[in-house]
């Protein structure tokens, strides 16, 4: 179990500098003399910089002796009669997403400029950031639930102000579809630390791992709890079919507010769910997981069908991440280790390729002011290194051995498999369909005749380069080399997964292990049987 | 020297790296010299690795040499580490020697090409995918080198991506393999859920003691056959490789027909313990697959004309053949058949390329004939790889073919004659490719059918334009005549122009007729140029211009490779000869990789010496059927090429319809399901919330007397709520 | 003659509420006597009146807190830390109405004096309601509150609406207050006295055998509270009255008269008649949820920005109800930093309502904010938070308030409720995003003339407005502290 140890050894408290860096660079940049515009940038790259350094700092300080315990843990009381405290602790779980939020703004400011409005522009991303560091590092369900809350103004003004044709609408549709979604997980929250509260006859505590521990609730109490928290986290992840503010969002947004949006906002959803759902509710999660698993499985083919036969280049990675979620969301409710640790892999490389694939994207529709498959064609002739760039990046997507998005993918099929049998086999024909989406638009796109603009379309630039090679760099790196980020990963999720079959009566029987099928063959066509027999059950206690 | 195995991928993968961010220096030639050594010291290091192992005895061949843990999660941990055993190792061998071979081939073919350097990149990123996944020491690497080649392939196929056709069979060959790979992931799974491991050592080892129940060895053999399927293009899973002639032509020698297609065999043959610890029909399923696609293969091939789709149906066919012979349980001769097929294969197609490279990239057999002249070391190692395949004795190619046939007899005799008659189509097409490419008439320089109709309808219109001038002469001499009042000379100008016009009629209808009488103008003209008749003047400029260009051999570094690769179609046979044990050198050195699972002849050698006898006799018979119908033309070619065949059945057209069709229309609604329903919904609710309200304002009407009498309305009903509460 | 013994009065405690009448009444006197006024006078004399009780109430609130809550004259007034925290809130609100009525009045040209009278005196009215500790002296206030109230919403001479939003507010103002008189009729019946104090002993001892005229009376209590609250079904004077009364009385309207009147509710219901809190609680439950899903509900149709924030009024009231409903000291202190909260973003936002309605008082459509963050990107911005922290966004005081109330409704296990609010909040965040697209999403009208400079009035209410609204939302800590110290007590009997 996750320890709370006291931030002994930790130099200096790391976690709250990663949340309020970004808050001061944003007041530094609303701050700067008018005269001195070319500062704002500058600020703002500076400071996402310094963030960046510190996750980085945090990767190399991350103690991977001390297992499953929660490391860098920073507390603060904050809302004295309500019991809300500034917690913030980085496990295995959060690490790397705190990573990857360090990596991808700069990235996103480097790419592109906002053309107008920068000292707001600039202000918004860095606000953005420090909320999700906060979303990403709080350990108090409040503190949490506020910048799960918060995130979404300043992503709101940036698909708003800064985005394509249609983006008043998309900009509106994301923050009441997401706020609307986590509106009763207020409630919810309220419900469990109160409820807590009277069983232990303790104060007023928000403190997760407390909660957790405790597991002071009933059994259908529980139940209800936890569907107040799987509303909000099924609308960000975006679970099908409440997925229908992400095509909009992703396709109005400006290409760095498409590159957080799909890079970091999409891991809020799943992420909740490991951390918070599996962990505060282990009994219901076991229960729902057969309604989970299924959406998942139809996301994956559905978002994947969906996604083949869109026009706009945006949209298609759009519904693509719909697909890539469904893989998570499907690792996540296998709960055993490979499932989880796979989906966590996922949320990482899933942030790292589509965060890729809409620079490309974006760097296409500068030169050629156009999104539109149909309009563009043969550009691998005029622009031989972006297409190579693009070529990795899809074939990450895809989930090409060697690169980054087939082990996450790979231990998610696992996990399910071992879990629910033919729900793992259906999934793996989404493998199919990815191919088929992404090499279809890459063929249309890139290969075939080059005619007017398409033709004398200019390659990358340094600057673009550069902003690209490091994203190149991990989805390699982490495609042939998994092993570090896997092993801090390990222990937290091995600890979750302990702790869901320690509160689930039964846990065994429903998940098949080796073994089962060695048997000499007086056992014949019985695991067959098993798997058939186990999963009919398993879809049968959805209600 | 065993444990530097990992040596042998490791050469590619440098060439690659260095190709590719290094590489703008070297551009041609040197990257593809560049290339070619990377291949010629994996080669080496190869031979190195075999020689050091075949030195140990049997149950010592097999070593394990493991670099790091690549995915260590949960209770799987699966290293990047290599299995070097007889059978990778024989693997390596063909695949790091034809691979140089064809790499070196490559300088000449692709000389000139834009993309030289991206081309020897991808072909060295193949060769060390390739490798991994022979080397692989479990079933994840291995799957890393299957994808691996299978994105290469996509690279390659659609490299000349500036035309849509290449970049769909790409795409085309990518998916189709991923319905294969669907079913080696799977097996994964359930390998990794039945053993808690998915190393060959612990897997195979635990299987070979016979402990897994028959239905999961059953499962886990099946959907490895599926993937299988998929890489080696067996029937249905076939239709990519035919489009994959779209790469360049080394591409097709080394991966479509040496090395990628064949390692759906190597992976079967890897994992016999399972296959023969799954119920019975799943061998048998196998064993049919292979002959079926066989036969059905070589059926098409009969009625190709396009030289290297020939050349692919031939490949899927003896495909076809190795899978009978692992359905068999004939491992031996289903690897013995791979390495000489390699061999002559390879040869063919370098052989092809070599002819369309002389005949500026026509790959027509109509437009080929007489070449053997023109480039006699094309045409005389090409003659080796035709006997070769052909089945004739001493050929490599009739030792593996006869051994496999053998076994087909033994498991059923069925399978060996749907084996023989494929024998016989085979010497037959490929008979006919010969003598059609090199023998006969050199019919480069005759005018096209197409051309030929281009000339008879200009000359018609010519006349027809005659006869109209000369009419409006007529008209015009007439005109002139009544103006001058029938002055004499005006009449006879009159005269002069009628008889002008009937000759102009006269010659239309002469050009006419003759268009009518015409001979149709033969698809292959064998006998002769086809006769043009009195429009020879009108055919246009392409035809005279190819009548003094002449094909011509190719360079050196293109000739080489045919020479060493004719050399060993002619000897490959002696890895294997049937005669006594010590002659099955092949057999006795994969002995500790088949778990002895290979299963051994009941026959006679009577027997054996009448299968082959037979065997060899149907080869005669159908070269000699192909020599009366393409040489000597006692038979009409037109009795084997039939339209049918020439559409391949027209399977893939049903396909593409359904895929256009039903496919596409079920996609599009789902797209609209989505806009409309689910977002539909969405949008719905925000429009309810609105008209909703639209009624409560209506209570907002700025009249006191309503408001009044809301209060009061909620007035009372308070007051009603609190009496219901009293106590009496 | 027998001496008759003269009751003690605390003076001290009664100073806010002299330093306001005395203050109006002085004003009104300076104003017939001098015609020539100086233009400034009356304004910085109000304002100075306002921080004078704002001034008092520190010393008033460190005694209370010392020695508890007292009741005086009789025991018809009282002294605790709600009286002291209400007062506090009016004068802010008095203050901060002030400021903004003076260019009000200038742009209008509208005569000056009136204005700043009856706010004082209204302000009055407000005290007293904080500090009755009898029913009848709770309906003297609420009486001078409101007479005062309905002829301020009368003030625009020349806007007809004006005139008319008065006229609708009195009818029904006095409507309500007949049933709030009746009301206190029954209760005195019921328990044989109006003291506060007296009735909650009272009920507390004995169990009354029939109740049903007590019950009658709690309910007619309840529904003239709830019309000066505009709780929905008593809200509909509401968006009539906000659209044509004058924007600064508006702002008055919606902090002072809200704040003022929950207070009273508090004291009546939850403090007063808490032992039959199992009556009441359904009832007000209910009137919460009509309100707040009315009102954001309807709100969300309107393209009047007047009309959509009388709408939001509606439903903040609602949520304010939330805590009343819980009838426990969570929600009562919920409720008084709601009260805080409110009046900060209230007066913030008809601070730039004001400005941007233009000469006429008339420009309150949604088009005369089209592109404000183009011509103002100060003032859009600053009321891009105040329209933030109205949807409840984190770290704005809108959250802390929301969240304050929310938990009262669940500690209170009324889940069905807080879920409702829920729902609610996120509809009536469209109405709010679609005051903030208008300004940033969309291009400026054809009447996008740049609009005259924000008035120093303006500018400063709105900066406090946001400063508060950030702090409190930051660092509620100090916030939440008074109001828990703040809930009413009842002393004397």
């Amino acid at each position: 179990m996750p320890v709370l140890a006291s931030a002994g050894g930790d130099t200096f408290a790391v976690l709250p500098a990663l949340v309020l860096v970004p808050a001061v660079g944003a007041l530094l940049v609303a701050v700067l003399p008018r005269r001195r515009p070319e500062l704002l940038k500058l600020v703002a790259v500076a400071t996402s910089m310094v963030v960046a350094g510190m996750s980085a700092w945090l990767l190399v300080a991350f103690d991977v002796g001390r297992g499953a315990d929660m490391q860098f843990v920073f507390r603060q009381t904050w809302i004295a009669d309500l019991g809300v405290q500034w917690l913030l602790a980085v496990d295995g779980i959060s690490l790397f997403l705190v990573a990857l939020t360090g990596v991808l703004f700069p990235i996103a400011l480097l790419a592109v400029d906002p053309g107008h409005d920068d000292r707001a522009y600039f202000a918004w991303m860095l606000l953005l950031e420090a909320g999700v560091m906060g979303v990403f590092c709080a350990l108090d369900l409040m503190l949490f639930f506020l910048c799960f809350e918060v995130v979404l103004v300043p992503m709101y003004f940036l698909i708003g102000r800064w985005g394509h044709a249609d983006r008043a609408y998309a900009a509106t549709k994301f923050f009441l579809f997401t706020m609307a979604g986590s509106a009763l997980m207020l409630v919810g929250i309220l419900a469990l630390a109160f409820l807590h509260a009277d069983a232990t006859g303790g104060g007023l505590t928000f403190d997760l791992v407390e909660l957790a521990e405790a597991q002071s609730l009933g059994t259908a109490t529980a139940r209800w709890v936890f569907l107040s928290f799987a509303l909000a986290f099924a609308v960000k992840v975006p679970i099908f079919p409440l997925h229908t503010w992400l095509p909009d969002a992703h396709t109005e947004a400006s290409t760095a507010g498409s590159v957080i949006l799909a890079g970091v906002l999409l891991k809020l959803g799943t992420y909740g769910f490991l951390r918070f759902g599996l962990y505060l509710f282990p009994e219901a999660s076991h229960h729902f997981a057969p309604v989970f698993l299924t959406l998942g499985l139809v996301g994956i083919i559905y978002g994947a069908v969906v996604a083949t036969m869109q026009h706009d280049l945006k949209r298609l990675v759009a519904y693509s991440s719909v697909a890539h979620l469904g893989f998570i969301v499907l690792g996540t409710f296998a709960l055993n280790t490979e499932g989880i640790e796979g989906g966590l892999l996922q949320m990482v490389n899933h942030g790292v390729s589509t965060a890729a694939l809409f620079l490309l994207v974006g760097m296409i529709y500068e030169r050629r002011h156009t999104r539109q498959i149909d309009e563009l064609g043969g550009l691998q002739k005029a622009a031989p290194v972006m297409a190579a760039m693009f070529t990795v990046v899809m074939l990450s997507s895809i989930g090409l051995p060697g690169l980054n998005g087939f082990v996450g993918e790979f231990l998610v099929l696992v996990g399910t498999f071992n879990a629910h049998r033919w729900l793992a086999v259906a999934a793996t024909g989404g493998v199919i369909l990815a191919a088929l989406y992404l090499l279809w638009a890459y063929q249309r796109v890139f290969h075939g005749p080059a005619d007017g603009g398409n033709a004398e379309m200019r390659d990358l630039n340094l600057r673009e380069g550069l902003v690209m090679a490091p994203l190149l760099a991990l989805i390699v790196a982490m495609g042939i080399y998994p092993k570090p980020v896997i092993e801090r990963m390990e222990p937290a999720v091995d600890a979750l997964v302990a702790h869901v079959e320690a509160h689930v009566d039964g846990f065994h029987e429903s998940t098949s292990r080796f073994g089962a099928d060695i048997a000499v063959d007086s056992g014949e066509g019985h695991d067959a049987d098993a798997g058939v027999g186990h999963d009919s059950d398993g879809v049968g206690d959805d209600h | 020297m065993v444990d530097l195995v990992w040596l042998i991928p490791a050469f590619p993968l440098a060439g690659f790296l260095i190709l590719t961010f290094g590489g703008r220096r070297l551009g041609e030639p040197g990257a593809g010299w560049l290339a070619t050594g990377a291949m010629a010291g994996s080669f080496l290091a190869t031979v190195g690795v075999f020689l050091e192992m075949s030195g140990r005895d049997g149950h010592d061949r097999r070593s394990v040499t493991t670099l790091f843990e690549w995915v260590p999660a949960g209770d799987l941990t699966v290293d990047v580490g290599f299995l070097a055993d007889p059978l990778s190792l024989t693997m390596c061998l063909f695949i790091t020697g034809v691979g140089a071979l064809i790499h070196l081939y490559s300088i000449g073919y692709m000389h000139g090409d834009g993309g030289f350097r991206r081309f020897f990149a991808y072909l060295n990123l193949f060769a060390f995918a390739m490798l991994m996944l022979v080397l692989g020491d479990n079933l994840l690497i291995t799957f890393l080198g299957w994808e691996g080649v299978g994105a290469c392939s996509y690279l390659l196929i659609s490299f000349w991506f500036t035309d849509e056709a290449n970049a769909s069979a790409g795409k085309k060959a990518f998916i189709t393999n991923r319905i294969g790979d669907w079913g080696f992931m799977v097996a994964i799974f359930m390998t990794f859920s039945t053993f808690g491991s998915i190393a060959y050592v612990d897997v195979l080892d635990t299987t070979a003691t016979g402990t897994v129940a028959t239905s999961t060895a059953t499962f886990i053999a099946v959907m490895l056959f599926v993937g299988a399927i998929g890489k080696s293009a067996q029937f249905p899973l076939y239709l990519w490789l035919p489009d994959a002639m779209a790469g360049p032509t080394p591409v097709s020698a080394l991966i479509h027909a040496a090395t990628m297609v064949t390692s759906g065999i190597y992976l079967l043959t890897r994992v016999n313990p399972i296959i023969a610890d799954a119920a019975d029909w799943v061998p048998t399923l196998i064993a049919w697959t292979g002959a079926g696609t066989a036969l059905f293969a070589a059926t098409i091939a009969v009625a190709q004309r396009d030289i290297k789709k020939v050349l692919a149906y031939s490949t899927i066919s003896q495909l076809g053949y190795m899978f009978l012979a692992v359905g068999c349980g004939a491992y031996v001769a289903a690897v013995f058949h791979m390495v000489t097929h390699a061999f002559f294969k390879a040869l063919l197609f370098l052989g092809s390329g070599s002819v369309i490279h002389g005949m500026d990239g026509d790959q027509d057999m109509a437009h080929y004939g007489g070449l053997r002249r023109l480039m006699p070391i094309t045409a005389g190692t090409f003659v080796i790889g035709w006997l070769a395949i052909a089945g004739v004795p001493p050929f490599a190619g009739f030792w593996s073919k006869d051994e496999i046939l053998a076994f087909a007899w033994n498991e059923n005799p069925l399978l060996w004659l749907v084996g023989l008659v494929t024998a016989v189509l085979t010497a037959f097409y490929m008979t006919r490719l010969v003598i059609l490419t090199f023998f006969g008439r050199r019919r480069y320089a005759d005018p096209r059918p197409d051309e030929v109709e281009a000339a008879w309808a200009s000359a018609t219109a010519a006349a027809d334009a005659a006869v109209a001038a000369a009419s409006a002469a007529v008209d015009a001499a007439t005109a002139d005549a009544e103006a001058r009042g029938d002055d004499l000379t005006a009449l006879e100008a009159v005269v002069a122009a009628r008889d002008a016009h009937e000759q102009a009629v006269a010659a239309r209808d002469g050009i006419l007729a003759a268009a009518g009488a015409r001979p149709e103008v033969e698809a292959i003209a064998l006998e002769g140029a086809p006769d043009v008749g009195p429009v020879v003047d009108g055919l246009p400029e392409a035809v005279s211009s190819r009548a003094d260009h002449h094909p011509h051999e190719s360079p050196w570094t293109m000739v080489l490779p045919l020479v060493v690769l004719a050399a060993l179609s002619v000897l490959g046979g002696l890895v294997q000869l049937p005669f006594a044990a010590s002659t099955r050198r092949l057999e006795h050195w994969l002995e500790p990789t088949l778990f002895g699972n290979e299963v051994h002849l009941s026959l006679q050698g009577g027997t054996l010496w009448v299968l082959a006898v037979v065997a060899v006799a149907g080869g005669a018979v159908g070269i000699l059927v192909a020599v009366l119908a393409y040489l000597k033309r006692r038979v009409d070619y037109r009795v084997f090429e039939r339209p049918i065949l020439a559409e391949a059945w027209r399977l893939d057209r049903r396909v593409a319809d359904f895929m256009g069709g039903p496919g596409r229309v079920g996609f599009e609604a789902t797209a609209n399901f989505d806009s409309s329903v689910v977002d539909g919904a969405v949008n719905g609710v925000a429009t309810m919330v609105r008209s909703e309200a639209g009624l409560l304002r209506r209570f907002h009407n700025g009249l006191v007397r309503t408001y009044a009498a809301g209060i009061g309305v909620g007035a009372v009903g308070l007051v009603v709520w609190f009496l219901s509460r009293t106590s009496f | 003659m027998p001496a008759m013994a003269t009751p003690e009065v605390l003076w001290w405690a009664l100073l806010p509420l002299l330093i306001l009448s005395v203050g109006g009444f002085l004003l009104l006197t300076l104003a017939s006597l001098f015609r020539r006024l100086p233009e400034a006078l009356p304004q910085a004399w109000t304002v100075v009146t306002g921080l004078a009780v704002l001034v008092a109430t520190v010393p008033m609130w460190a005694s209370v807190q010392a020695d508890g809550p007292r009741s005086f004259l009789g025991g018809m007034v009282a002294v605790d830390g709600s009286t002291v925290l209400v007062t506090a809130t009016l004068a802010v609100a008095v203050v901060a109405t002030a400021l903004l009525a003076r260019p009000y009045l200038r742009r209008e040209d509208l005569p000056g004096v009136e204005l700043y009278v009856l706010l004082l005196l209204s302000a009055a009215g407000g005290v007293v309601m904080a500090s009755a500790d009898d029913l009848i002296v709770l309906f003297l206030g609420l009486e001078i509150l409101s007479i005062a109230v309905y002829v301020l919403a009368a003030l625009h001479l020349r806007r007809i609406e004006s005139q008319e939003a008065a006229l609708k507010y009195f009818v029904l103002g006095a409507f309500a207050s007949a049933f709030f008189l009746y009301g206190v009729a029954l209760v005195y019946g019921a328990t044989g006295s109006t003291r506060l104090a007296r009735i909650s002993v009272h009920l507390a001892s004995t169990t009354l055998v029939e109740d049903g005229m007590l019950l009658a009376g709690i309910a007619l209590l309840l529904v003239g509270l709830a019309f000066k609250v505009a709780a929905v079904p008593f809200h509909a004077w509401t968006p009539d009255v906000y659209q044509g009364a004058p924007s600064p009385v508006v702002a008055w309207m919606a902090a002072g008269v809200k704040t003022a009147a929950f207070a009273a509710m508090l004291r009546v219901l939850v403090v007063t008649l808490g032992t039959h809190a199992s009556d009441w609680r359904p009832a007000v439950a209910a009137l919460a949820a009509a309100s707040v899903v009315v009102g954001a509900w309807v709100a969300v149709l309107q393209t009047d920005v007047k009309r959509m924030l009388a709408y939001s009024s509606i439903a903040h009231a609602g949520f304010i109800l939330l805590g009343v409903q819980a009838a426990s000291d969570r929600g009562t202190a919920a409720v008084y930093v709601y009260l805080v909260v409110y009046t900060l973003l209230a007066t913030g936002s008809f601070a730039v309502v004001t400005t941007v309605g233009g000469r006429g008082d008339a420009d309150h459509g949604l088009d005369a904010y089209r592109g404000l963050a183009r011509r103002q990107p100060v003032l859009a911005g600053a009321f891009t938070l105040l329209l933030l922290g109205q949807a409840g966004v984190p770290f704005t005081g809108g959250f802390v308030a929301k969240l304050g109330v929310l938990a009262a409704a669940v500690e209170g296990r009324t889940y069905w409720l807080a879920m409702v609010a829920m729902a609610a909040a996120a509809v009536a965040a469209f109405v709010y995003l679609r005051i903030l697209v208008a300004m940033y999403l969309e291009d400026p009208g054809a009447d996008s003339v740049d609009r005259s400079e924000v008035p120093t009035g303006a500018r400063v209410v709105v900066g406090v407005a946001c400063l508060g609204v950030l702090v409190v939302g930051v660092a509620p800590g100090l916030l939440l502290d008074i109001a828990a110290d703040a809930v009413p007590v009842l002393v004397g009997g």
